[in-house]
């Protein structure tokens, strides 16, 4: 391996001078910081082009695929139509998994569960999604999300990180890098995955990675218990006290070194150190989630008590951001009803409806919903016809890239709306496609960052996290 | 780089280092190579004749020497912005200073230079400088003669401790003993150096760290990563990689034999091995994936790869289209596809994760392989004694033999099918599907059994179809549609895109029938297909039989009693396949054998003569040919070709014996069988253009080609290891420099392209590049010059002044400073610890083994975690370099990190061993960590700190409770994975103050400065 020289945190201590008078080299340092100045970025703050509406996110990422049929399109058309074939006209030829793909009839299915008007702006949501219903008039529903891979891992990968193959900066590596810290005790970016989901498709650490991003922007996992952050708890005998010691002796080494060195990057790193021994402050007190009050508790359902649930990861989440973490990504798994799908999708909207609702709420009567992003939302939707059999009770849908529903509130989106339109069929878009990488774009752009703009060069091209495509979708943005 | 020194007025400008990265950067995407689209205007800038064509417009975009005619120049400047050029949504707008630059160009002639990395490299003449003392190497006046022209002197020799433990990093990625520091300085010989450089590179711990490196590009890990993530059996290659390391492997053999060892003549085992390099890439198994794809994106991915390793060259860009910089068609990246999609592979591995063929099998021995040889000679003998056993022999009678089993499917219960053969039970089955998708309709005889495609039966107890037993199947078969694909019986399992399917199967392909034996298809199957295709609506009785044999020649098809022509599709079976139960009419997530009807379902235990067959159908043995009947009579009724007969397959079944009980490995293998590449219309792996056939072949506009090599992998890599070839050796003399020096002459040792970075000492780089090809490839050699030459022997103390001047050490005006990687922060502290197993190669372990980090079991979706947080990858795809950061984590990793804590603790019972005095116990631990002593106040402070922690002994709480956290879900059948180690109750202090203590003393040392890095 070749460790290069300075660190990307010594680089940050240089001048400016150094960075303009070093031409080529400066230039492009400057570029790869995502900070190329020019007169209207200097008036805001670091990192963004435009004016921002939303200062933090929160990614409820849905993983394995969320049916949208039983949850946010509804389609009574299927309904009357159940068991009756696709017909080509709808499927126009597109390419199927190999799961279904050689299934002898593919029949339509009508989604199990009812659909009913919700709030003022009376958007439709499915009986299981009661409680986010309730929030309908904060939340922007789009329905015509699509995205280019047909299995999990490369649809995961390019829904996390804006490109199926591996070694690319995931979303919040990206908002990391570009906007930085708001809590110098606290990673930027944190990620949450719920322990009480069905564990049907894996998750990987490339998902909350920080690729050819400097490290320091991966995502760091909290866990539920004793030690939220890998490695945060001293050895058992090592009092706070005798860990500011050896601080404090560490100081000393590394100011003789420094002295004798006379190389700023020994700065540095026990700069880094300090900073740790401050997570260990932080972090578990902001991961302490028993001074929440009862009526708070209650609001996220029963199954907040457990910890690590999605309920308690939906409370965590919100005592991160107010603490001023930039990008918190929850996962839940166990969206994958290729067979079984009634039974499967009621379990999974029991344990995230509730929650995700109480945290619009709750974000808003603190009065941050309206500069936090929240997104909901898997990797794809599911099909119109059954994967099998459909049976008396139960039928299955098998992976559908070609359209599937999301929804987002806060920081400056416009609720009480649906955007997009799928067929009658809820088979293909017939009105404003929204692609993986618009909806990165206007996150970005809500965060205040052109998502043009933010670009590393890494191996002699720049990279941005919409590749080379994305438009920002103005209609959600209030 | 344009120096701050070089911007008088008419200063005369050069093209390759100021203007050519501006064009790249601002122009060429738009007006640069790629033809297909984004040609913007019609102007191309990237060359002389393109640059001053007269444009559709009617504008010139360059009129040589003449500002005022060349609209170039004054677009550059415009304050328009719908002129100005680049526009602004690029974002990148030009410097004043870069438009002066593009201006002067201009005026001075627009001279265009060849890309200074496509031109082959040539020596140059060493550089006199001042103190020609100072110089050790020639390269050595190459630094001094840079530095002194940016205005630095090269900086004071560097004192002995540090510099050996410097050479003592760049070279065994350890700090050297303190043991090994007290002999070094005892020394006084004027080769002491010289001694311990020649020592640490003859030592096995050289090729263990300076494998790491290639092990980052080569994209090496225990598994294969996506969904799932099985274990993969790789170690050998890595192991292969220690080796060619240590045994200094001449580089272009180096590069050869991974590239192409299948290709050599008689490729030994270990040059077999070598190829592995271009398998490591991820593949998955994912349910339903489409293996067409991953077959391309793992193509893909070894192009890439050797892209960026040997050719210091951006491939992938041009997979959708030409490339944007450099000159690398569309069609010259499939043309290196063709190269690497060489194969019969399938590009999805198995779900039950066997090794993906083409592989070799990893004999332990010569004399296995030996053995091998001679099962293999065995078997041609009995095969010889086999025809010669042919003798004419009287004819015999033809009496079909009573079947296994007889489904007459006229009904079914809920668990069984009536056998009808005498004494016969009724057969056990399950339904695939429900059970009334299983419809009875009329047949040939009484009820017959129609299919719909999704549903059919499974019967348990009818397994063991394997590659060495016999066996026939007969039917009466029905087709009620013209089936694309339709599966007829199989003992296969479940089936993802071909990946999975291992066994006997008869399908039905576009109305032909194919019948084969497949361990995985498509490189190890034995399968032929008739020629013609069955007709729809007719029933026919359909009998396939195999014999045993492992070949093509052993399968065959007979309708209606008679034998059919057919073509042989595979004839490598190579391995037995998995044993599973037979299913008729259905299989997972295939194709079943849709609006199909079979009827008198009949298997025997034995191959069929083609007379037994005719007979069974009811023809009568008397209007047979007498051909048919002289095989009958020599299979069944003469007993020397019997004996024969099972002589050979004695032989047969020794030979895959001992092949089985090899290990199979995954290589590389030629073969004509693979799929022919064409150009993917935007990369995209369902639009090949068929009207684009692509070749085997290389870039050639950066080299050219030469037509007498073959055109194939081997060809490739004489290609890049032509001593003329202006890639190859400039990369790997960039990734040596950045061994020993901290990075390379040109930071982007990835990219010697266009967007690559200009190398700081081209002229030093050029030379040193063509010393390495004459001087034979010779790795260890070129990194002895490095460590002995007077440039890394420098202080890496800075004045003031250059630091200021030079705050990132380009010029090496002072000797290298870097943080440890990962492998080397954990391993000095197991060696400091005394607690390192130094044991070279073998299967990858967990950090709890304490073997050297090189040898951490690294799994792609989940690395270990404090490898990654010091900057290691994930191996997922090629790491040409790794960032080096200062974070939090690291700080958590080295004080609280199980592994650390352990270490310390080892380290202060070590020290506490040696010595009863903490101050000299302190100073010990020191030295084993940071190999100098203690400055006098660094030893005050720990010698305080020491102090007070010794005042207040450790306080212990009830055992923590450690949260139990659940994986992600591992596949259980996962084979070779090590068990996963038991979450430790967390690290613990030792009770007695003293040593408790000087614990934390150990790790407050491990986590500082002086430990972490190297200077």
């Amino acid at each position: 391996m070749h460790p290069t020289k300075p660190s990307y945190d010594s680089l940050m201590q240089h001048t400016r001078r150094h960075f303009l008078g070093a031409s080529a080299l400066g230039l492009g340092a400057l570029a790869m910081r995502g900070i190329v100045g020019d007169a209207q970025a200097a008036t805001l703050p670091k990192g963004t082009h435009i004016p921002a509406k939303a200062k933090r996110v929160i990614y409820l990422f849905q993983a394995g695929g969320p049916s949208q049929l039983e949850t946010l399109d509804p389609k009574p058309l299927l309904r009357e139509k159940h068991t009756q074939p696709l017909p080509d006209s709808v499927r126009q030829g597109q390419r199927l998994t190999g799961m279904s793909g050689y299934q002898a009839t593919l029949p339509l299915a009508g989604s199990f569960v009812d659909f009913k008007k919700y709030g003022q702006s009376g958007v439709e949501y499915s009986d299981l999604l009661s409680h986010v219903g309730e929030v309908a008039d904060d939340i922007c529903v789009i329905r015509s999300m699509h995205t280019e891979a047909i299995n999990h891992d490369p649809a995961i990968t390019f829904f996390c990180c804006g490109n199926q193959v591996a070694g690319r900066p995931s979303m919040g590596a990206w908002a990391s890098y570009g906007l930085g810290s708001m809590n110098e005790n606290l990673p930027a970016f944190i990620v949450l995955v719920s322990q009480d989901a069905t564990k049907d498709q894996p998750l990987y650490s490339r998902l909350w990675g920080s690729g050819f991003l400097p490290s320091e922007h991966q995502g760091v996992q909290f866990k539920a218990g004793k030690e939220p952050v890998l490695y945060l708890t001293n050895p058992e005998g090592v009092s706070p006290h005798a860990r500011r010691g050896m601080l404090d002796a560490l100081g000393k080494l590394n100011a003789d070194q420094r002295a004798a060195e006379l190389d700023p990057e020994v700065d540095a790193r026990l700069a880094q150190a300090e900073m740790a021994y401050r997570m260990q402050t932080s972090v578990p007190e902001v991961a302490d989630l028993s001074q929440e009050s009862p009526a708070t508790l209650a609001m996220y359902g029963e199954s907040v008590k457990s910890p690590g649930s999605f309920a308690a990861n939906c409370l965590q989440a919100r005592r991160l951001i107010e603490k001023g973490v930039r990008f918190v990504q929850l996962f839940h798994q166990g969206w994958d009803q290729h067979g079984g799908l009634p039974g499967g999708i009621k379990r999974q909207c029991k344990q995230t409806d509730q929650a995700s609702a109480a945290l619009i709420k709750d974000l808003k009567q603190r009065g941050l919903l309206e500069d936090t992003l929240v997104i909901w939302g898997g990797e794809f939707g599911r099909t119109a016809y059954s994967q099998g059999k459909i049976t008396k009770d139960s039928y299955g849908r098998d992976h559908h890239p070609r359209c599937f529903s999301l929804w987002m509130a806060g920081g400056g989106v416009k609720g009480g709306q649906t955007y997009g339109q799928t067929d009658e069929f809820g088979y293909n878009i017939v009105k404003d496609p929204v692609h993986v990488h618009d909806l990165h774009a206007t996150m970005q752009h809500l965060l205040g960052v052109d998502h043009e703009r933010q670009t590393f060069k890494f191996q002699g091209r720049y990279y941005r996290l919409t590749d080379v495509s994305g438009h920002v979708v103005k209609a959600v943005i209030a | 780089m344009a120096s701050p020194l070089a911007c008088a007025a008419d200063a005369p400008v050069d093209f390759n280092r100021e203007v050519r990265p501006i064009l790249s950067d601002r122009c060429y995407g738009c007006h640069g190579p790629d033809a297909d689209k984004g040609r913007k205007a019609g102007l191309r800038l990237d060359e002389i004749s393109g640059a001053t064509k007269k444009l559709k417009s009617g504008d010139t975009a360059i009129v040589p020497g003449d500002l005022e005619k060349s609209t170039m120049a004054h677009r550059i400047i415009s304050t328009d912005p719908e002129e100005i050029m680049p526009p602004p949504e690029l974002h990148r707008p030009l410097s004043a200073a870069e438009k002066d630059i593009l201006r002067r160009w201009i005026k001075q002639g627009a001279k265009y230079d060849r890309h200074w990395a496509f031109v082959s490299p040539e020596p140059h003449a060493t550089p006199s400088v001042a103190d020609s003392s100072w110089a050790k190497d020639p390269l050595d006046a190459f630094i001094a003669d840079k530095a002194n022209k940016v205005g630095l002197k090269p900086s004071g020799a560097a004192d002995r401790t540090t510099l050996l433990r410097r050479a003592s990093f760049a070279l065994t990625g350890l700090p050297p003993t303190n043991t090994e520091v007290d002999a070094f300085l005892s020394d006084q010989s004027p080769d002491a150096y010289e001694k311990r450089v020649d020592a640490m590179l003859a030592s096995p711990r050289f090729g263990e760290h300076i494998a790491v490196g290639w092990l980052d590009l080569s994209r090496y890990a225990d598994t294969w990563g996506y969904t799932g993530d099985k274990a993969m059996f790789a170690w050998p290659w890595r192991d292969w990689v220690l080796k060619a390391f240590n045994d200094n492997k001449p580089y272009d053999q180096f590069l050869t034999e991974q590239l192409a060892g299948d290709l050599l003549p008689n490729p030994t085992q270990d040059q077999r091995v070598a190829t592995a390099y271009n398998r490591l890439h991820r593949m998955t198994f994912e349910g339903g994936s489409i293996a067409e794809e991953f077959r391309q994106d793992g193509i893909n991915d070894r192009v890439m790869t050797a892209g960026y390793g040997f050719m210091g060259l951006t491939m992938e860009c041009s997979r959708c289209h030409d490339h944007k910089y450099d000159p690398i068609s569309q069609r010259d990246y499939f043309s290196m596809a063709a190269m690497f999609g060489d194969q019969n592979e399938n590009g999805l591995l198995s779900f039950h994760g066997e090794v993906p063929p083409p592989f070799v099998r990893l004999h332990k021995s010569e004399e296995a392989r030996g053995k091998e040889a001679e099962l293999r000679a065995a078997v041609r003998a009995a095969e010889q004694g086999l025809v010669t056993s042919h003798t004419a022999t009287a004819k015999a009678a033809v009496m079909v033999p009573t079947p296994l089993a007889h489904f007459p499917l006229e009904s079914f219960t809920k668990t069984g099918v009536d056998n009808a053969t005498t004494g016969g039970k009724p057969a056990k089955f399950e339904r695939r599907g429900s059970p009334e998708d299983l419809q009875l309709v009329p047949g040939i005889k009484g009820q017959a059994v129609k299919f719909d495609g999704d549903a059919g039966f499974i019967l348990p107890e009818f397994k063991q179809l394997g590659r060495h037993d016999a066996f026939t199947f007969s039917a009466f078969l029905r087709l009620g549609e013209k089936n694309a694909r339709a599966t007829v019986l199989h003992a296969t399992g479940f089936y993802t895109g071909d990946g999975d399917a291992s066994g006997v199967e008869l399908l039905v392909d576009h109305g032909k029938l194919r019948w084969s034996m497949i361990h995985l298809w498509p490189n190890s199957a034995a399968s032929i297909e008739t020629v013609a295709a069955l007709p729809v609506g007719t029933w026919q009785r359909v009998t396939v039989t195999y014999d045993g044999s492992s070949k093509a020649a052993g399968l065959r098809v007979y309708l209606d009693g008679l034998e059919v022509k057919t073509t042989v599709v595979r004839d490598t079976l190579h391995a037995k396949p998995r044993d599973n139960a037979l299913e008729i009419g259905s299989r997972s997530r295939d194709a079943g054998f849709r609006n199909g009807s079979l009827d008198e379902i009949q298997i025997w235990r034995t191959a069929l003569t083609a007379a037994e067959v005719a007979v069974l159908h009811g023809l009568t043995a008397d209007s047979l040919p007498a051909a048919v009947h002289a095989e009958h009579a020599i299979i069944r009724a003469n007993p020397t070709y019997a004996q024969a007969w099972e002589r050979l397959q004695q032989a047969r079944r020794a030979l895959a014996a001992h092949e089985e009980s090899a290990p199979a490995f995954f290589a590389m293998e030629h073969s004509s069988l693979a799929p022919k590449t064409f150009l993917l219309t935007r990369g995209e792996y369902d639009k090949p253009d068929l009207t684009k056939p692509c070749e085997p072949g290389v870039p050639a506009h950066i080299f050219p080609w030469n037509e007498s090599l073959p055109k194939n992998r081997l060809g490739l890599a004489r290609w890049l290891t032509d001593p003329k070839n202006p890639l190859a050796s400039r990369v790997i003399i960039n990734r040596l420099w950045a061994q020993v020096f901290g990075s390379g002459l040109f930071a982007s040792s990835e990219n010697l392209g266009m967007q690559g970075d200009l190398p700081t000492h081209p002229e030093l780089l050029d030379t040193l590049a063509v010393d390495f090809v004459r001087g034979g490839w010779n790795t260890k050699a070129m990194l002895r010059r490095f460590v002995l030459s007077a440039t890394f022997r420098q202080s890496s103390t800075p004045t003031a002044e250059a630091r200021e001047k030079d705050p990132f050490n380009k010029y090496l005006a002072r000797g290298p400073v870097f943080r440890l990687t990962a492998e080397m922060v954990r391993d000095q502290a197991l060696l400091a610890a005394g607690t390192l197993v130094e044991k070279v190669g073998g299967e990858s372990v967990q950090e709890s083994a304490r073997r050297r980090s090189i040898y951490t079991y690294r799994k792609r979706t989940a690395p270990p975690e404090n490898m990654l947080i010091f900057d290691a990858g994930s191996r997922e795809i090629c790491q040409p370099k790794r960032l080096n950061t200062n974070t939090p984590l690291q700080a958590l990793v080295l004080l609280n990190n199980p592994g650390f804590v352990e270490a310390a603790k080892s380290l202060a019972v070590k020290v506490s061993k040696a010595s009863a005095e903490p101050s000299a116990q302190i100073t010990a631990a020191f030295r084993h960590v940071c190999t100098r002593d203690p400055r006098p106040s660094e030893l005050a402070a720990l010698n305080e700190l020491y102090a007070i922690q010794k005042a207040s002994p450790p306080q212990f709480t009830p055992a923590p409770v450690k949260a139990v956290v659940a994986e992600p879900k591992a596949d259980p059948k996962a084979k070779k994975q090590p068990a996963p180690v038991p979450a430790p109750s967390g690290p613990k202090m030792p009770a007695d103050p003293s040593l408790a203590a000087l614990t934390l003393v150990c790790s407050t040392i491990m986590a500082s400065d002086a430990a972490v890095t190297s200077r």
